[in-house]
């Protein structure tokens, strides 16, 4: 497969290279920039916070630092599953602030070159906000969902998390 | 001037740091010398400080701020000799001229050198300098105030903003009073000079510096010794550690020997926390002592006269505290005189003294701080506040009618209100006190009001003396572990359930005269019930300003100290929670805000 992209590079030499971190959420796949990726954790204990969003899960020590942590399934409206040995907690930056995304698993990452991103079809993986989609990659055998994260709360959302 | 080399750097740091010190000093020791000028000890030590910015100056070159320092030198020479008497002219000018050397510390510090106007607030300095002044002086200050020459472009060809062209350009200081060449072509025929303007808003503030700290020297060597046992206590743990794997330790020994250490080091760490807390403290007095030129300068631009009052400027508190409690004081300070205080004519026909007071005082009460800024005027009059709300439909007749007074002093707080017809450079825009709001809701603290209509005003300000650790109660709620400030718990009492009482709806506990309000965390927080409920509970008693109020829990855990942890902007304003902490087991708990509880049950 990196063959494959490479030869995709080759035809055209004026796009640049992305590197994704892709994650599994309900059997389809995912990818984000992996450059707003700080670490990649196992579940450690969650403290829950009240009266917030039911997608917020709650907060994590992580090292002395306290972040919340965002369940992607809950927040995409997806059937809800048991945390198994798979599951991950993706920690990101989100505009200068680190924040948690648990994700069923944790694959690997890939390198496309920019041109291979499509936008995304009218409705994609059912009740996923079209807002955070930044488009498509459809690769022989899979299709990669790209996310922009921080797209991923609506205004609307901000200020509930910051207005309640 | 051209950019600093390296080497340089750590000079010219020296340099902006004691300067900026100096400068700190120098308006409260000015203002100082106004009210008392026959002190001599006073006098010299602002001779010598200026003395000194203006040698450390043209050491490093800086000739615009040496030319300055050097007029200033010269009239406070002469009012040290008692050529001069000190009157409020001679201060105008010559705090313009610390303003002035201010705004050009300011630029160097901000590496970004430029040309400045200097020539007017010099030439105001110039007539001190007349009496006695060399034949050629007298001349030139003589000429130059209503006739400055116009730039000549054959001796100074390419000065205006130009940096390489300052050094050459600028009169050096030995022949400054004649300005011939005028460096600012267009700054130049104008008397009244533009750059202190800038210079009274904002030279002041940009200079105090917070990103050094002077600390006694006993203080860090305490700190070392305390690090230096912390260093044994770890060998000693590496050295349990290695017996226990080598099993050379048989489980009681470890134990005894784990136990020791353990308090051991609970006893250096808790020590060590106190010396860096201690490093952290620093007097209130650093806020206060801007404040005397504040003051000084708003009663001559206001025609009041004021005596300020300060009381308690040596109590101590947090840094971070002191650098957000600034602001707000200003703000305080500039309503008292601007709304507060009457005109001196006023006073008289209210039968007061002339002058008015404003008393700003300082004072530790238990973990707090209280800060009170207190005047003599005219108090607030709440019914033009609520005239003047009702007008801005911030509230209605109705609303007004049914307000308390306290409800009514709140109504100076929201954003936008102001009673002032229209807006001046001191007040009137109704930015200021939500400005105090804001600032003393980040830092946790607590305002208060008091007025009396004719006999003035209290502003008191209830601040936490730190912001990074403080006591706290542990709870646990069903399971789930919440912190509670220990300041604001006044008791815990065990109780049965069945002893609580129904009124409209809202459980209430008989607590020996006073019926006080419950708060179910469980509720409150959605704890989700685990295993089978028991009759007895704990209910916390808290305080949050003057309310109080009984919060339920399942157990009481245990008193700690904890290191407050923000949640983070996403999670910033749950209500009820003012922040997370780390527990032994490095799990979060979340810390109860009983103040902002009591307004969500509300």
């Amino acid at each position: 497969m990196q063959n494959s992209l490479v030869v995709v590079k080759a035809d055209d030499s004026h796009d640049e290279l992305i590197q994704l971190v892709s994650f599994n959420l309900d059997q389809e796949e995912y990818g984000v920039d992996v450059l707003k990726v700080r670490e990649i954790i196992r579940m450690p204990i969650i403290t829950r916070v009240p009266n917030t969003p039911h997608y917020v899960e709650g907060v994590i020590n992580l090292r002395g630092k306290v972040v919340p942590i965002i369940c992607m399934r809950k927040k995409f409206g997806l059937i809800e599953s048991e945390n198994d040995k798979q599951t991950r907690i993706m920690v990101m930056d989100m505009d200068g602030e680190l924040m948690g995304f648990i994700v069923d698993a944790v694959s690997e990452v890939i390198r496309i070159s920019g041109s291979e991103i499509q936008p995304s079809p009218a409705v994609v993986a059912g009740g996923i906000d079209q807002e955070c989609i930044a488009g498509v990659i459809n690769q022989a055998e899979r299709l990669l969902v790209l996310l922009n994260l921080e797209k991923m709360f609506s205004r609307d959302e901000k200020n509930l998390f910051t207005g309640m | 001037m051209p950019p600093i080399d390296c080497e340089d750097q750590e000079l010219l740091d020296g340099f902006l740091a004691e300067t900026t010190e100096l400068l700190e000093k120098l308006d409260d020791d000015l203002i100082t010398l106004e009210k008392s000028s026959d002190d001599t000890d006073l006098m010299n030590r602002i001779f010598r400080s200026i003395h000194t910015i203006k040698g450390a100056s043209s050491f490093l070159g800086f000739d615009l701020l040496v030319k300055v320092a050097h007029k200033t030198e010269d009239v406070l020479n002469r009012l040290r000799k008692g050529e001069l008497v000190v009157n409020p002219e001679i201060m105008d000018v010559i705090l313009e001229a610390t303003d002035l050397v201010k705004l050009l510390v300011g630029d160097i510090k901000a590496g970004d050198i430029q040309e400045r106007e200097t020539e007017g607030t010099i030439n105001k300095l110039l007539p001190f300098l007349l009496d006695t002044a060399g034949a050629s002086q007298v001349a030139a200050a003589a000429l130059q105030p209503p006739a400055p020459t116009p730039p000549t472009a054959i001796e100074t060809p390419t000065v205006t903003n130009t940096p390489e062209a300052t050094s050459d350009s600028a009169p050096a200081p030995s022949t400054a009073p004649v300005p011939a060449p005028k460096p600012v072509s267009e700054a130049a025929p104008k008397k009244v000079a533009p750059p202190p303007k800038p210079a009274e808003g904002k030279g002041g503030d940009d200079l105090s510096d917070n990103t050094t700290v002077r600390v006694d020297v006993k203080r860090l060597d305490d700190l070392m010794n305390q690090v230096g046992e912390l260093v044994l206590e770890r060998n000693r743990m590496i050295q349990i550690n290695q017996d226990l794997q080598q099993n050379d330790a048989n489980r009681a020994d470890f134990n005894e020997e784990f136990g020791k250490l353990t308090k051991r080091m609970s006893f250096v760490t808790s020590e060590l926390q106190m010396q860096v807390l201690k490093m952290r403290m620093i007097p209130v007095e650093k806020v206060f002592k801007k404040f005397p030129r504040i003051v000084r300068s708003m009663s001559r631009d206001l025609g009041k006269e004021v005596d300020l009052q300060i009381v308690g400027e040596e109590t101590e508190l947090d840094r971070s505290v002191v650098d957000e409690i600034g602001d707000p004081l200003i703000h305080l300070i500039r309503n008292a005189m601007d709304h507060g205080l009457e005109t001196p004519d006023e006073r008289l026909a209210a039968g007061k003294s002339r002058g008015g007071t404003l008393v700003l005082a300082a004072v530790h009460e238990g973990n707090q701080i209280i800060i009170s800024i207190k005047d003599d005027g005219r108090g607030i009059d709440t019914e033009r506040v609520g005239r003047k709300a009702i007008e801005k439909g911030l509230i209605t007749e109705d609303q007004f009618t049914a307000m308390s007074q306290r409800e009514v002093f709140d109504l100076l707080f929201l954003p936008g209100f102001s009673t002032k017809e229209k807006a001046t450079d001191l007040s009137g825009r109704g930015v200021g006190m939500d400005v105090v709001k804001t600032n003393i809701k980040k830092l946790n603290g607590l305002i208060e009001i008091k007025s009396a209509k004719g006999l003035g005003s209290e502003f008191i300000l209830r601040l936490p003396l730190t912001l990074a650790i403080i006591q706290s109660l542990l709870v646990e709620v069903e399971g789930e572990i919440y912190s509670i400030p220990l300041s604001s718990v006044l008791e815990t009492i065990r109780v049965d359930q069945r002893q609580f009482h129904q009124i409209g709806g809202q459980e209430v506990l008989k607590l020996r005269d006073i019926v006080l309000p419950l708060i179910r965390l469980q509720k409150v927080f959605n704890v989700q019930q685990r295993g089978e409920s028991d009759n007895f509970c704990y209910v916390v008693v808290v305080g949050a300003a003057e309310k109080r109020m009984g919060l339920v829990v399942t157990r009481l855990v245990g008193q700690q100290e904890v290191a407050i942890k923000s949640l983070g902007n996403y999670l910033a304003n749950i209500p009820g929670i003012a922040g997370s902490t780390i527990l032994g087991d490095g799990r979060v708990a979340l810390i109860i805000d009983p103040v902002a509880m009591s307004e969500v049950c509300e």
